[in-house]
C-alpha cells in the first residue's frame, strides 16, 4: 500500500470513527477505551467523572481497574480520599481504598481506613475480610491474622470470619485449625461444605488422624457429611458411607443432597471399596426416591456391585427391580439398557435375552445392537460361544465384526480371526477396544498357522477373567510356535499377563524368552517391559542394564524414546511424574 | 582467565588433538577417527551433549569445545565408550574423517571461531543445605539431566577449608545476609520456613556463631577466598544478590532483629564497604524487614507488589572468540534471544554494577542485566539472574521441572557452560 492510499485510509477511518466516540461520554466511553486496551485514555476519562461525581462507584472501580496494567495502583489515592469524604458509608469505595493503600505498602492506612469502616456498618463482618485480604496481597499474614481475629472479637461471635481463618491455617500448613474453622464455618453457612472438603483434602497423611477426630468430635450432621467426603478422599470411601449413613436425616431432600455430593465426590471409581460405596449410596438414593428415579438409582447401583465384583449385591437389587412394579417397559430407554447390560454381565443371559425381545420394538436399532453386543460378550464369558454366534447373527457392523473376529479367535480360527479384524479396521468399539485389537494383529499376523486352538482357549480364558490359565496355554503356545513366527508375541503376553497378576518371577522369565534377537520386532517391547519389571522390583542396575541393551541393541524402535525416559527416571536425571 | 596463558594453551590444545598435528588421542580403525557433536539446531539433546564431554574427560581423555562454531559443537574422539554414551542418551553426533575435519579447522581460523581444548573434568560442587529438595535448583536440575557428577556441601564444609577439594562452586538461592530469604514476617508458621530457621540456627550454634547472619557472613568470606585462590564460582538466583551483600556488610548489621536480636543499621547502605564485593556496588538496602527485598541491585523486585517489573527477554553478546574466550564459552548457544525468568534476585541494575564487570547478556533498552562475569584474585565468578530457566513465575511448592521436556534449553544451557569453562583450565588449583 503507497503512503498517500494509507494516508487517505487513515483518514476516512478517523472521519468515520469520530462521531460514534463523539457521541460516547463518561463512563460508557471509559469502557470502549478500556476494552481497546487504552488504559491511560480510559483513566484520565473515569477522572473526568470522579472530578464531578467523587462517589461514583462505576468510575472510581473503572480507574482501579485501568491503573493495574499501567503499574500505578497506588496513584488512585486522590480520588479515593475524595469519595471517601462524599460517601463516608460505601461499602464499595471502602473495598477500593483498602487495596489502594495495600499497593501503597501502608498498612497503618489499611488499618484505620478499616476501622471507619467498621465503624460506619457496625456488625459487619465484611471490613475485617477486606482488612485481611488487604494485608494478604502484601504477603502480610500476621496482619490479616489480627484484622480476622479482631473482627471476631468485635463482632462478638466465635464463628465470624470462619472461613477466612480457616483458609489463612490450611495456608500455614495448620490442618488443625483450619479444620475447626472449616466446622464452623459449614455449620453456619452448608454452601460452603464443597470449599471446605476441597481445602482440607490435602492434608498431609500423618496430620490426618488428628483432623478425623477434630471433626469426629462435632456431632452436626453437617460434621458426618464432612467426615464421609474426606475419608472418600482419602481412601477408605466405606467408613466414609458408614458414618453418613448412621448420621442421616429424616429430612429427605437434606439425605439426598448429602448423598448426592458423596457420590460426586466418589466420582468414577474403579477400586472395588469406592464401587461398593458408591453403589450402596445410590441405594440409599433409591430409597428415598420415588419410581422412576428409584429404578434408575438401583440399576446404577446394580452396576456398582456387578462392577466390583459382588454378584449377590447386584442380583439382590436387580431381583427388587423384577419386583417392582414398575415392568423394564415402563422404565426409561437408558435404564432399560442398563438393566440388560447389567443382567448381562451378571451370567443372567436368559433372563437379559428374554428383556431384550420385550423391549425390542421401544428401542432404536443402535441401542438394539449394542444391547445384542453385550449379550454376546455375556454368552463368551460363559464360555457358550454357539450361543454367542447365534446372537450375533450376521451383524455386519464395524462393532460385529470385531465381534466376529473375536469369536473366531476364541475356536482357534487365526486366519479368520485375522479377516474379521482387517475389515472391522481401527474403529469398532472404544479407544481400549481398539488398541487391544491392535496388540492382537501384531500376535496373530507372524503366525503361519491358520488354526490354533491352544491359542484360542488362552485368550478365552483371559477374556474369563481367568489369568493364570491364559497365562499357563499362552507359554505353552509360545513354547511350540518359532519365535519369530508368534512364539516371541505370545511370550510377550503371558509375560505381561504374569507381571500384571503379580507373579513376577514368572513374568520375568516369559520376558526373557520373549526378548530373543531372533524376533526382532517383539524384542524390543519385551526388553522394555523387562526394563520396568526389574525397576519395580527395586534392581535398579538389572533395570539400567536392560534398558541400555534394548537402547543400544535396537537404535531404531520406536520403543527408544520411552526407554530413555525410564533410564533418566531410574538415575534420578528427571522427576518421577 | 588469564587471557595470554589461555590462548597459549588452547593453541597447544588444538595442535595436540590436530590430525595434523603431534602426537594426539588413539586412532580408531575402520571407522571415522571423531565425533562431531553439533549444537546448532541438529542437536537432539543439547543439554545432555555437555555431560557426554564431561564423561569424557572423565574418563581421562580429550576433547576439544569449538567456539562459535554450529552453536558451540564439541569434538570427540569415537572411542567405543563415547559412541556407546552417546546412543544412550540420545545425542546427536555426526562422524568426522581427518579430511573433513581439517576443513572445518581451517573454517574456525577464518571466521569469529576458535577451538578450545578441554582437558580435565572439574571437581564440581553445589552448596545446599543438606535436606534440600534435589528439583529445587537450577544447576542442580541441569547436571542431574546431563549426568555430571557433582557433590553437595554445606556451611561446616565450607567454614572447615572443605572447598579446596573443588574446581567449581555453584550458589542458588542461599540467604547470605542470614534473613531465611526475608520470609521470616510473611511466611511466619510455615512449617518448611520453620524447619529452615531451625536448621540454620543449629548449624551457626555448631560453628559456633553467635546468630545465623553472623555465621552466613563467615561462609561469604570464605567462598570469596576460595575464588581469589583459583575456584570457579557460578551463582544464580538471590546468591548472586546476598553474596555480595555480606561481603560488603563489613561491620554493618544489615539483617533485621529477627536474624540476629539488633535492628539493621539505618545508615547500613552508607556504610558498605564495597571494595569487599565481587561484583557490584553503591546499592541502596531494603530498610523494611517486612519487604522480601534486599536492595536496588535486582532491577525486578519480583516480591515487592509495586515495584515488581514484567518479564522481558535477554540477548546475549557476541565476544570475539580468539581474543575473548572466556566470555565467549560462557555465551554459547544456539539462541541469542531468550525469555526472561523471576527469581528473587532477577537480574542485576546496571548503577550499581562495578566497571570491572563483564556483561555477558541484558535486556536491550532495560536499567537492567542478566549474566555477569568476572575475576577476584586466581579465580573467576559468574552470576546469572533468576531462579529456574524453564518456569519463568517460579512459585514455592511448584512441580518440579522435568529437564527431559525441555532438552533444547537456551536457559539451562548457559548453566551448563559455566560447568564445563573451567575444565579448559590446566592448572590445579592454587589452594
Amino acid at each position: 500500500m503507497t503512503r498517500a492510499r494509507l494516508t487517505a485510509l487513515t483518514l476516512a477511518l478517523t472521519l468515520l470513527a469520530s462521531p460514534a466516540m463523539a457521541q460516547q461520554s463518561g463512563i460508557p466511553r471509559g469502557f470502549e477505551l478500556e476494552r481497546r486496551g487504552d488504559y491511560a485514555g480510559a483513566a484520565t476519562v473515569y477522572r473526568t467523572v470522579l472530578a464531578s461525581r467523587p462517589a461514583d462507584l462505576a468510575a472510581l472501580l473503572g480507574l482501579e481497574r485501568v491503573l493495574l496494567p499501567l503499574n500505578q495502583t497506588a496513584a488512585i489515592l486522590p480520588e479515593v480520599r475524595a469519595a471517601l469524604a462524599a460517601d463516608p458509608k460505601n461499602p464499595g469505595i471502602y473495598g477500593v481504598a483498602l487495596r489502594a493503600w495495600a499497593s501503597a505498602d501502608q498498612p497503618d492506612s489499611i488499618r484505620a481506613t478499616a476501622e471507619r469502616w467498621a465503624a460506619a456498618a457496625p456488625g459487619d463482618e465484611t471490613p475485617y475480610r477486606e482488612w485481611g485480604a488487604a494485608a494478604l496481597s502484601r504477603r502480610d499474614r500476621p496482619g490479616a491474622l489480627e484484622a480476622f481475629r479482631l473482627g471476631r472479637q468485635r463482632l462478638g461471635r466465635p464463628d465470624a470470619l470462619a472461613a477466612e481463618m480457616a483458609q489463612l491455617a490450611g495456608a500455614d500448613g495448620d490442618f488443625g485449625t483450619a479444620s475447626r474453622e472449616w466446622l464452623a464455618t459449614i455449620r453456619r453457612l452448608p454452601g460452603y461444605h464443597e470449599v471446605a472438603v476441597n481445602a482440607l483434602a490435602p492434608t498431609p497423611e500423618r496430620l490426618r488422624d488428628e483432623v478425623l477426630g477434630i471433626i469426629a468430635d462435632d456431632e452436626s450432621f453437617s460434621a458426618r457429611r464432612l467426615e464421609a467426603e474426606l475419608l472418600a478422599e482419602w481412601g477408605r470411601p466405606g467408613d466414609g458411607l458408614g458414618r453418613l449413613e448412621h448420621a442421616l436425616p429424616n429430612d429427605k431432600p437434606q439425605a439426598l443432597g448429602a448423598l448426592r455430593s458423596f457420590v460426586e465426590q466418589l466420582g468414577s471409581p474403579r477400586r472395588p471399596e469406592a464401587l461398593r460405596a458408591r453403589a450402596r449410596a445410590l441405594e440409599l438414593i433409591a430409597d428415598r426416591s420415588d419410581d422412576a428415579a428409584a429404578a434408575r438409582a438401583r440399576l446404577e447401583a446394580a452396576q456398582a456391585y456387578s462392577a466390583a465384583g459382588d454378584r449377590d449385591a447386584a442380583s439382590r437389587l436387580l431381583a427388587q427391580m423384577g419386583d417392582s412394579p414398575a415392568s423394564p417397559g415402563d422404565l426409561p430407554p437408558g435404564a432399560a439398557s442398563t438393566l440388560i447390560t447389567v443382567l448381562a454381565g451378571e451370567g443372567k443371559l436368559d433372563e437379559a435375552a428374554r428383556r431384550l425381545d420385550e423391549l425390542s420394538p421401544a428401542l432404536d436399532a443402535g441401542d438394539r445392537a449394542d444391547l445384542r453386543r453385550a449379550l454376546v460378550r455375556g454368552y463368551v464369558k460363559a464360555g457358550d460361544l454357539d450361543r454367542a454366534q447365534a446372537v450375533l447373527g450376521s451383524d455386519s457392523t464395524v462393532d460385529g465384526l470385531a465381534l466376529h473376529g473375536w469369536l473366531r479367535l476364541y475356536r482357534g480360527d487365526v486366519a479368520g480371526a485375522l479377516a474379521a479384524f482387517k475389515l472391522a479396521g481401527p474403529f469398532a468399539g472404544d479407544r481400549a477396544e481398539a488398541t487391544r485389537r491392535t496388540a492382537l494383529l501384531a500376535l496373530l499376523q507372524p503366525i503361519e498357522a491358520d488354526t490354533l486352538p491352544g491359542l484360542g482357549r488362552a485368550m478365552l480364558a483371559l477374556e474369563q477373567g481367568d489369568t493364570s490359565r491364559a497365562t499357563t496355554a499362552l507359554e505353552r503356545v509360545g513354547g511350540n510356535l518359532p519365535p519369530a513366527k508368534g512364539g516371541a508375541e505370545a511370550n510377550l503376553l503371558a509375560g505381561r499377563l504374569a507381571a500384571s497378576a503379580g507373579d513376577t518371577t514368572a513374568a520375568e522369565r516369559l520376558l526373557r524368552v520373549a526378548a530373543v534377537p531372533e524376533a526382532p520386532a517383539t524384542a524390543p517391547a519385551a526388553e522394555l517391559a523387562l526394563g520396568e519389571l526389574l525397576l519395580a522390583r527395586q534392581r535398579t542396575a538389572d533395570g539400567i542394564a536392560q534398558l541400555e541393551h534394548l537402547i543400544l541393541t535396537y537404535p531404531r524402535s520406536v520403543l527408544v524414546p520411552q526407554a530413555r525416559r525410564l533410564l533418566d527416571q531410574a538415575r534420578g536425571a528427571v522427576p518421577r511424574t | 582467565m588469564r587471557r595470554r596463558e589461555f590462548l597459549a594453551r588452547a593453541g597447544a590444545g588444538a595442535l595436540a588433538l590436530s590430525p595434523l598435528g603431534r602426537g594426539g588421542l588413539p586412532r580408531w580403525t575402520g571407522s571415522p577417527p571423531w565425533l562431531l557433536v553439533p549444537m546448532d539446531d541438529a542437536q537432539s539433546d543439547h543439554l545432555k551433549a555437555y555431560g557426554l564431554a564431561f564423561r569424557m574427560l572423565e574418563r581421562g581423555g580429550r576433547a576439544e569445545w569449538f567456539l562459535n562454531y554450529r552453536g558451540g559443537s564439541f569434538l570427540l574422539p569415537a572411542d567405543p565408550a563415547t559412541t556407546r554414551d552417546a546412543a544412550l542418551a540420545g545425542i546427536s553426533t555426526e562422524p568426522l574423517d581427518d579430511g573433513t575435519l581439517v576443513r572445518i579447522r581451517g573454517e574456525i581460523a577464518g571466521g569469529n571461531m576458535d577451538a578450545v581444548p578441554l582437558e580435565k573434568a572439574p571437581k564440581v560442587a553445589v552448596y545446599a543445605p543438606p535436606n534440600a529438595a534435589p528439583w529445587d535448583d537450577a544447576v542442580t536440575m541441569a547436571l542431574n539431566y546431563a549426568g555430571i557428577k557433582f557433590e553437595k556441601i554445606w556451611d561446616p564444609q565450607v567454614i572447615g577449608q572443605g572447598l579446596k577439594a573443588y574446581d567449581w562452586l555453584h550458589l542458588h538461592h542461599e540467604d547470605f545476609t542470614g534473613q531465611y530469604s526475608k520470609f521470616f514476617l510473611n511466611y511466619a508458621g510455615a512449617p518448611w520456613l520453620v524447619d529452615m530457621v531451625e536448621r540454620n540456627r543449629a548449624t551457626a550454634r555448631s560453628l559456633g556463631f553467635s546468630n545465623v547472619p553472623a555465621e552466613k557472613r563467615a561462609v561469604a568470606v570464605a567462598i570469596a577466598q576460595y575464588v581469589e585462590r583459583g575456584g570457579f564460582l557460578f551463582a544464580m538466583c538471590t546468591a548472586t544478590e546476598t553474596l555480595d551483600l555480606a561481603l560488603a556488610a563489613d561491620g554493618v548489621d544489615i539483617a533485621a532483629s529477627y536474624a540476629d536480636g539488633t535492628p539493621m543499621a539505618p545508615d547500613a547502605s552508607a556504610r558498605m564497604r564495597w571494595e569487599h564485593a565481587l561484583a557490584f556496588q553503591n546499592a541502596t538496602l531494603e530498610l523494611s524487614p517486612t519487604v522480601p527485598v534486599y536492595s536496588d541491585i535486582d532491577g525486578h523486585q519480583v516480591n515487592s507488589i509495586e515495584r515488581r517489573q514484567p518479564l522481558g527477554s535477554f540477548t546475549l553478546f557476541n565476544f570475539s572468540a580468539k581474543i575473548d574466550p572466556v566470555a565467549t564459552m560462557l555465551v554459547q548457544n544456539h539462541r541469542q534471544v531468550i525469555p526472561d525468568f523471576y527469581g528473587l534476585t532477577t537480574s542485576f541494575t546496571r548503577h550499581t554494577l562495578k566497571s570491572s564487570v563483564t556483561v555477558l547478556a541484558d535486556e536491550p533498552g532495560a536499567p537492567w542485566v542478566k549474566y555477569i562475569h568476572g575475576e577476584r584474585g586466581q579465580g573467576t565468578w559468574t552470576f546469572f539472574g533468576g531462579h529456574d530457566p524453564e518456569d519463568p513465575q517460579h512459585q514455592i511448592g511448584d512441580a518440579p521441572t522435568d529437564l527431559s521436556l525441555h532438552p533444547h534449553s537456551p536457559g539451562y544451557r548457559l548453566i551448563l557452560n559455566n560447568v564445563l569453562f573451567p575444565a579448559a583450565k590446566k592448572k590445579e588449583l592454587k589452594t
